[in-house]
């Protein structure tokens, strides 16, 4: 297995912000060469939850997940000289990944309009939150306002509270991810025609165009149905099994349960050992299963209070009902599917620290992923890469550095 | 066909053997990048909702299940756009035979059942590469296609339970029985099966050789979560649940609007934000100098919340939003996925609706796909899910070359056709009723 899905791919990097950077790390992960460009400051990205830090390497955990693979260049990208390096790498870059405000680059004279003059073959993927065109263009934003005006907020938690975002930064890796598959995309074209170009991604659009939110504006705009937050143990249009939906406490965490469609109903009695409940007249429809569901609820409740997370997994599996424990994130790491397939990878940063790291989001047979490496510290890599992509001499490169360029 | 013009996967073929999100969705974003993406059904088994809904199930046209609700169901057409149906009977050896003639002329396979489906139809990659040898090959089984969990049942809920995130999302102040049902990682797992399917694409390219994709739906997801793990590794103390706020930030949250469930978000990033904020709020009970620092902010949130709230309280939650952007402090409004997102200006200016046309289920704005590519000037294709064995001719007669009187036999033998049999319904639909 000699190499990448992608390599020989020369990716560079000018992300600030989550998504871009991460659609960059995705890329890297199948082989492309990602180089990361940063200000002399340093990605801001370095500095994140920099009130929660109190570990050895200098950069935030963000960070370190983020740009695990990439190599670092810093540069003065304020600076005349600076942006004419730039300008150098575009030129024999493959791919360009950058999260700026519409018209960032145009006053640099590095826009895809621009650099496509000297490099027609260029992929150029912008990553922004609202996207490229549009009245929202400019707004500032962060996970929780971005998340709001997608339709995926306004579902989550309950009807009688304030709506919630999700745990993470779900929608720009969401977005980033989704940038990734367009670029890997538009290079299989370009491996076919030698063309460039440019990608417009919304992280709005994204997550708006996301399953679950077309799931819900269709019947909308079909039929007029409204989309509010729901209680979080009721069946949706009856579809589900009226209880034993949704997440229980039992002997050592919570578990969540999704029984789809009243077939369920056997395996579920059968996985308390109370098949008599399938023959007793209370029960015997979805209807009156949902009437005197607080009863059933209890008997299940009952059934859960004695047994761990493993033993209801091992339950679940064995009668065929859709569930699954509530690991807590510390645990995820131990669990032993997650050791069986090898795929947290450890790796040592350059402050000695092992760093435990998420592995590859999916495996290809035929071409090997290279090891994950540790992301790199600030500027790590110039002078390598201006020697090795620019030609640069040393003597170049001593003075880019005196001027503070570099 | 003029190559440099086309969409990325225009001169790629897909044959997608998936229901519910994750496979579907991700067959529809090769679709909307141009591939054929010929999904492939059969009417012995139906993953598009009940075949005999009671009339007054929700989901429909106008409430209107119609003589063919499998062709109008709201789900099923949200999700496949930009694809082609066939239908095959794989039980039967003409329809199994049929699918093989099919790989030989075919890019991709792809499916989102469990592991073991294909292989009982004795269609494993094995099998399929002897026909095509640079045959893209993916399946996507909830934990992967090895280790112990590799034949467990699984769904977006179990993903996000078993990777932290269910333990983390949710309010602090209640327990998890109090989470919600809206599982994300589905989508992720179809993002990340482009992604895998576009990087084999390109090998192939190089080297002419196809292979086996295995992907996890929940490493996929993980990736998603990378620094939350690198954080309980690094830090003396896990990440508990934060609800809508953020230790770098303060005030941070959703704040009440006028009019029905009308909500804004706000996120107050520094300082210098703060001090836009509270001229903006005009309250002197902000003026404070113990909010001037984060640290001060934040032990005092919820008294800050409570003047916030009463700020917005009155007003319209845009005025608030272009209030507060205007000064570029960081705000969005709470959209619902339907008439909010249909009024929203910013999203309509990018054409992110379009009017589609179903043979069945009629006219209506549909949302789009989420890319856009300069090199087809920003358009978007959008066709209309595909009716049950819409396209059973075209790939049997065009695509395959098989003549009339084999397309009428199967037909006969219910091999193909574009009506469920009886007992087809597999009532898995979330829109099913009894």
């Amino acid at each position: 297995m000699p190499f990448g899905a992608l390599e020989e791919i020369i990716v560079l990097d000018l992300s600030d912000r989550l998504a871009a950077s991460f659609c960059a790390k995705t890329l890297g992960l199948y082989g492309c060469e990602v180089i990361k460009v940063e200000s002399l400051e340093g990605d801001p990205l370095r500095q994140w939850t920099s009130s929660t830090q109190n570990h050895g390497a200098d950069d935030s955990p963000l960070f370190l997940h983020l740009n695990a693979g990439k190599k670092s260049i810093s540069m003065d990208l304020c600076s005349e000289k600076g942006q004419k390096l730039l300008a150098d790498l575009m030129k024999i870059s493959d791919v360009v990944i950058e999260s700026q405000t519409p018209g960032h680059w145009e006053e640099k004279g590095l826009a895809y309009n621009q650099i496509k003059n000297i490099n027609p073959s260029i992929i150029f993927t912008s990553v922004t939150p609202y996207g490229q065109t549009g009245p929202y263009r400019n707004f500032s934003y962060d996970e929780l306002t971005l998340f709001a005006m997608t339709g995926a907020m306004n579902r989550e938690g309950l009807p009688e509270r304030e709506p919630l975002r999700y745990a993470g930064e779900i929608a720009q890796y969401f977005a980033g991810n989704a940038a990734a598959a367009a670029t890997a995309s538009a290079l299989f074209k370009r491996t076919l025609t030698g063309q460039g170009d440019w990608l417009d991604i919304s992280i709005q659009e994204c997550m708006a165009g996301h399953p679950h939110q077309i799931g819900r504006r269709a019947p909308y705009i079909y039929a007029g149905e409204p989309d509010p937050r729901s209680q979080p143990r009721t069946s949706a249009s009856g579809a589900r099994e009226p209880y034993a939906v949704g997440t229980f406490k039992c002997k050592d965490g919570y578990f969540s349960f999704l029984p789809l469609g009243p077939r369920m109903w056997p395996n579920i009695a059968r996985m308390i050992g109370r098949e008599d409940l399938m023959t007793n007249s209370k029960y015997d429809d979805t209807i009156k299963r949902s009437e005197n569901k607080e009863e059933l609820e209890a008997i299940f409740q009952a059934w859960l209070d004695d047994k761990s997370r493993e033993e209801i997994f091992q339950a679940v599996q064995a009668a065929g009902v859709p569930g699954s424990p509530i690991l807590e994130p510390e645990e995820v790491h131990k669990n032993e599917q997650f050791i069986a397939r090898d795929f947290f990878q450890y790796v040592t940063h350059p402050s000695g620290q092992t760093l435990r790291l998420t592995g590859d989001p999916f495996r290809l047979s035929n071409t090997s992923n290279p090891s994950i490496k540790p992301a790199p510290t600030l500027g790590e890599n110039t002078s390598q890469v201006l020697q090795d992509l620019l030609q640069m001499s040393n003597k170049e490169i001593e003075i880019l550095t005196k001027e503070k360029i570099i | 066909m003029i190559l440099g013009d086309s969409k990325p996967l225009s001169t790629i073929r897909a044959l997608e053997l998936s229901e519910i999100w994750a496979g579907p969705f991700c067959g529809c974003l090769m679709g909307d990048m141009g591939a054929e993406v010929i999904k492939i059904e059969s009417i012995q088994r139906i993953g598009r909702g009940p075949i005999n809904p009671p009339s007054n199930a929700g989901g429909y046209p106008d409430d209107d299940p119609g003589n063919d609700p499998w062709n109008r169901q709201s789900n099923f057409n949200a999700i496949n756009r930009n694809k082609k149906s066939l239908t095959l009977d794989l039980k039967t050896e003409e329809g199994l035979n049929t699918f093989k003639d099919l790989v030989s002329q075919s890019d991709v396979v792809f499916c989102n059942y469990a592991r073991t489906v294909m292989e009982n139809f004795g269609l494993s990659y094995g099998e399929v590469r002897k026909i095509k040898p640079d045959i893209i090959y993916m399946l996507m089984p909830g934990y992967g296609n090895t280790g112990p969990y590799a034949d467990y049942r699984s769904m977006g809920m179990a993903i996000d339970a078993i990777t932290g995130h269910s333990f983390l999302r949710g309010y602090p102040d209640m327990d998890h029985s109090s989470n919600s049902l809206v599982h994300h990682p589905d989508a992720v797992a179809a993002t990340n099966g482009v992604m895998a399917i576009a990087s084999a694409l390109v090998h192939r390219a190089k080297t002419g050789e196809g292979q086996f994709i295995d992907l996890s739906q929940a490493e996929s997801f993980m990736t998603h979560l990378g620094e939350i793990y690198l954080e309980n590794q690094m830090q003396s103390y896990p990440r508990q649940r934060r609800g809508n706020r953020h230790p770098d930030f303060a005030p941070q949250g959703v704040y009440k609007c006028s009019g029905e469930d009308k909500w804004i978000a706000i996120t107050i990033k520094s300082d210098e934000d703060w001090y836009k904020f509270k001229r903006k709020v005009g309250n002197n009970q902000l003026n404070t100098k113990i909010f001037d620092t984060l640290e001060g902010r934040q032990e005092n949130h919820d008294q800050i919340d409570e003047i916030i709230n009463e700020w917005t309280y009155p007003q319209d939650r845009y005025d608030v939003l272009n209030r507060l952007q205007s000064v570029e402090i960081t705000a969005g409004v709470v959209l619902d996925c339907g008439a909010d997102c249909y009024a929203d200006p910013h999203l309509n200016e990018r054409d992110f609706f379009q009017i589609v046309d179903h043979p069945s289920a009629g006219i209506y704005p549909m949302t789009g796909p989420i890319f856009k590519f300069e090199s087809s000037n920003g358009e978007v294709i959008h066709n209309p899910a595909p009716c049950l064995g819409q396209d059973n001719s075209y790939v049997l007669k065009e695509v395959l070359g098989y003549g009339n009187d084999k397309i009428n036999q199967f037909e006969a033998d219910e091999i193909i056709g574009t009506v469920p049999l009886p007992g087809s319904d597999m009532g898995g639909s979330r829109r099913a009723a009894n």
